[in-house]
């Protein structure tokens, strides 16, 4: 008696053996087995490869609109990976310095004067960043809005050995608000374009921060 | 010469078995990187960067969170491990699909999220349950055998619990949620069919092997100490997370 007749033995499982008669024929499942093959042939190099690396040789992901899904995430690879080698890795993020930031954002106060005004238009899948150099405890306003499209942001800082992530937002029109910088460094915006169309921006600042830094 | 060929037969059904576990450890370790409790990065990553209707991509991801799915998989094997007809697998599977439906598009409609953690120990619970209910655990326990078709009700209730958590996690935008997330509905249930059909095939084939049933315990056993194993890793998850 094997162990396996054994266990058996003592189980008593909550089935009977199976009547031949029901079960699936050689001949069937070698055919299931070969579409199984050919189905996974065709999903791996027709949706699997254009949606997870952008890869599309056959053409049928970008028909299916995922050759997008597969370049965008490609992207986001790349760009973590050289954020991990700028900043060293590891999610500095504190929640706290978030939520005390949070309270400091909010709508900006109506006031005549704007300091600065930074214009930039991006093409579909373009991205730019425009950070304002802050002592600790800076205070600067901003109100910006888009035209031609919809906008995706994300203001955020790093400085002195810290991040901080104070919003995003995606399919955007227009925005406002202020930023206290809860430690020295560069405060402010990643834009990118997601839309199918040229978006321009246009950001006014005032308050208090030594420059307006722009990169590609 | 009798003795010759069982000792033959031993041998094939040990190889089998080994196959099994192997190609088992294999997919475990394929889809490790989901073991963390965030959904790929890349795919919250793309989500959180589109709004507006996306139905094919969002087909897409819920088929992928399906087949990917080492729990709804493991808890799927065990519903259908002992339904030799056609018919009772779709009446099961369908009960299944509807149970976990419900929860997952109700939960993220009014944003039902539930510690991922304890959804997941509860989805591991119920891939132990379902293995011990096949070994006719609960008749030699309690003398009674409990509703197959409510239990896979309820648990699929729980699974959908537990896609609802992840996809808010996902945070898809609000503008086109709605088809959004009927389309990760399909694309889950879709997903389904395709594990199933693998699924199929391999029970096909080893249940026209003569220690089908003899294996068959050892297979439910295995069933019940890995989601056991699952359900350990979420409440430590949960107790890290604390």
């Amino acid at each position: 008696m094997t162990i396996f007749e054994k266990m058996r033995e003592a189980a008593q499982l909550n089935a009977d053996k199976p009547d031949p008669a029901l079960l699936p024929t050689p001949r069937q499942l070698r055919r299931s087995t070969i579409a199984a093959v050919i189905g996974a042939a065709f999903i791996g190099v027709g949706v699997y490869l254009p949606a997870e690396y952008g890869i599309d040789p056959t053409g049928v992901g970008n028909v299916l609109g995922l050759t997008e899904m597969g370049e965008i995430k490609q992207q986001l690879a790349r760009e973590a990976a050289e954020d991990e080698l700028l900043h060293g890795g590891g999610d500095q993020s504190s929640s706290l310095v978030d939520d005390i930031f949070g309270l400091f954002v909010g709508a900006a106060h109506a006031q005549e004067v704007w300091t600065d005004t930074v214009t930039f238009t991006l093409a579909p899948d373009a991205a730019t960043e425009v950070k304002l150099v802050m002592a600790e405890g800076d205070v600067a306003e901003y109100a910006w809005v888009a035209e031609g499209g919809r906008i995706n942001f994300d203001l955020h800082a790093h400085g002195d050995g810290q991040s901080v992530d104070y919003d995003r937002g995606r399919g955007a029109t227009d925005g406002a608000g202020s930023i206290e910088a809860p430690f020295p460094g560069e405060h402010g915006w990643f834009w990118r374009n997601r839309d199918d169309s040229d978006v321009t921006v246009t950001l006014q600042l005032r308050g208090a921060y030594s420059e307006v830094v722009r990169s590609e | 010469m009798s003795s010759n060929s069982t000792g033959l037969r031993a041998l094939a059904s040990r190889r089998v078995t080994a196959l099994l576990l192997t190609a088992l450890a294999v997919y475990a370790s394929s889809v490790a990187q989901a073991l963390a409790h965030d959904v790929t990065p890349g795919d919250a990553g793309y989500i959180q960067e589109i709004w507006g209707v996306h139905v094919i991509s969002f087909i897409y991801l819920g088929a992928k969170h399906m087949v990917t799915g080492y729990d709804h998989i493991l808890f799927l094997l065990g519903v259908v491990f002992f339904l030799y007809r056609m018919k009772d697998v779709a009446i099961y599977v369908s009960i299944f699909a509807i149970g976990h439906s419900v929860t997952m598009l109700a939960g993220v409609w009014w944003g039902w999220g539930i510690n991922a953690y304890i959804i997941d120990a509860i989805i591991g619970l119920s891939v132990v349950y379902k293995a011990l209910d096949n070994l006719g655990a609960y008749q030699k326990w309690f003398g009674v055998q409990p509703n197959t078709k409510a239990a896979t009700l309820i648990f699929g209730l729980f699974h959908g619990t537990g896609l609802a958590s992840k996809i808010i996690e996902y945070d898809i935008s609000d503008e086109g949620l709605l088809w959004n997330l009927l389309a990760f509905n399909v694309g889950v249930e879709v997903g389904q069919i395709l594990a199933l059909f693998v699924i199929l095939i391999v029970m096909g084939y080893w249940r026209r092997s003569s220690a089908f049933m003899s294996q068959a315990v050892v297979a439910n056993v295995i069933m019940v100490g890995l989601g056991l194993w699952l359900t350990v890793i979420q409440i430590n998850g949960y107790l890290a997370a604390a």
